[in-house]
């Protein structure tokens, strides 16, 4: 299953194509054809395991609700 | 080879490698990345003097697709008047995707042949083992395909001398000498000229260096007797201060600077006889 964070848009604030594009919604950035196999989870490649992006972004929301459930503790 | 082949004037094959499998539009927006935009380009460059054009496939989002090779050997083919095709089995896909590039139809001309694995990425990694080697070595050899021996680093000149051995490859033997940044050699010219003098005999190098290195070290390459390649797919920059503005900057620049050292550049036909390709 493809990344979350992966869109295919036509542009953002620096840049407008005239077709879709892998773009990376975490990052804040096109993805260049060599990573959006990772970001596919194509051929061996899972984003789970080979998105540095992914994982740190992963991460900081699971602190963020970590930190948050035990506010209400 | 050697700078005795530059003295006399052995003609200098150009190849072009227009659009790669790593960089997208967004890096270069010159960077043709569809059928047609590439013939485009391809023709562009052959008309300044490209005898040789390594092609991939991208898919309509600008994406690695083998399968696109063959409609972008058939744009080359409508638009260009003899340029040799030479498509990449290279790439992080699997041997059964990368095989494509030797299975369009006609059969390309030529087609990479990667010398071994190497670190693409934090965490990729082209996988290359001698089983998918030696398997695209013997089916090149059998339709009659030219591989361009893609030495990545200086270790992988130790594969040519195998896979010559093992009678996995028929002379000339076409090397590309690979010098960049990370998992490439490294880009210094004494390394150049090492890597030049241990070459097999029988053997025809050219030079890719990616980034700010094409133009210094594909120049010492021409000097060197040896051919060049030079495209987008290696550098996405005519200097330090701007990007390229085509393919085609690269090549007429490359041209002009044979011509200034004297060395003729080989048309399409001049570099089949050159590399023996039938």
């Amino acid at each position: 299953m493809p990344c979350p964070y992966l869109r295919y848009q036509s542009s953002d604030e620096d840049h407008e194509f005239d077709h879709d594009r892998p773009y990376c919604a975490a990052k804040g950035s096109f993805v260049s054809p060599m990573r959006a196999d990772i970001c596919n989870d194509r051929h061996e490649f899972t984003h789970e395991t080979h998105c540095d992006i992914y994982r740190q972004v992963t991460e900081q929301r699971e602190e963020r609700a970590s930190t948050a459930t035990g506010s209400l503790e | 080879m050697g700078y005795d082949d530059y003295l006399g004037n052995e003609k200098l094959i150009i190849t072009v490698a227009t659009t790669g499998g790593v960089h997208g539009k967004d890096a270069n927006p010159n960077l043709p990345e569809q059928p047609e935009e590439i013939a485009a380009d391809v023709r562009a460059c052959e008309k300044l003097g490209a005898a040789v054009v390594h092609v991939h496939g991208r898919d309509e989002h600008g994406e690695n697709d083998a399968a696109r090779l063959q409609a972008v050997d058939d744009a080359i083919r409508d638009r260009c008047d003899d340029i040799v095709i030479q498509n990449t089995t290279g790439g992080q896909s699997p041997l059964e995707d990368r095989i494509a590039g030797i299975q369009t139809a006609p059969p390309p001309e030529m087609a990479s042949l990667d010398m071994g694995p190497f670190k693409r990425d934090r965490h990729i990694i082209t996988e290359h083992t001698r089983h998918s080697i030696d398997t695209l070595a013997a089916a090149m050899q059998e339709r009659g395909i030219k591989p361009e021996l893609e030495v990545f680093n200086s270790g992988q000149l130790n594969e040519v001398y195998r896979l010559i051995e093992d009678g996995l490859l028929d002379p000339p033997y076409y090397i590309n000498l690979i010098f960049g940044g990370r998992a490439f050699t490294l880009p210094r010219p004494k390394n150049v000229l090492n890597l030049v003098d241990n070459l097999p005999p029988d053997a025809e190098f050219t030079l890719l260096a990616t980034g700010r290195h094409q133009l210094p070290l594909t120049t010492l390459g021409i000097l060197l007797g040896g051919h060049v390649r030079v495209g987008l797919e290696d550098n996405l920059h005519y200097s330090d201060e701007r990007l390229a503005e085509s393919n085609a900057e690269l090549v007429e620049r490359t041209v002009d600077i044979a011509e200034r050292l004297g060395r003729d550049v080989a048309t399409p036909s001049e570099a089949r006889t050159i590399l023996d390709i039938e």
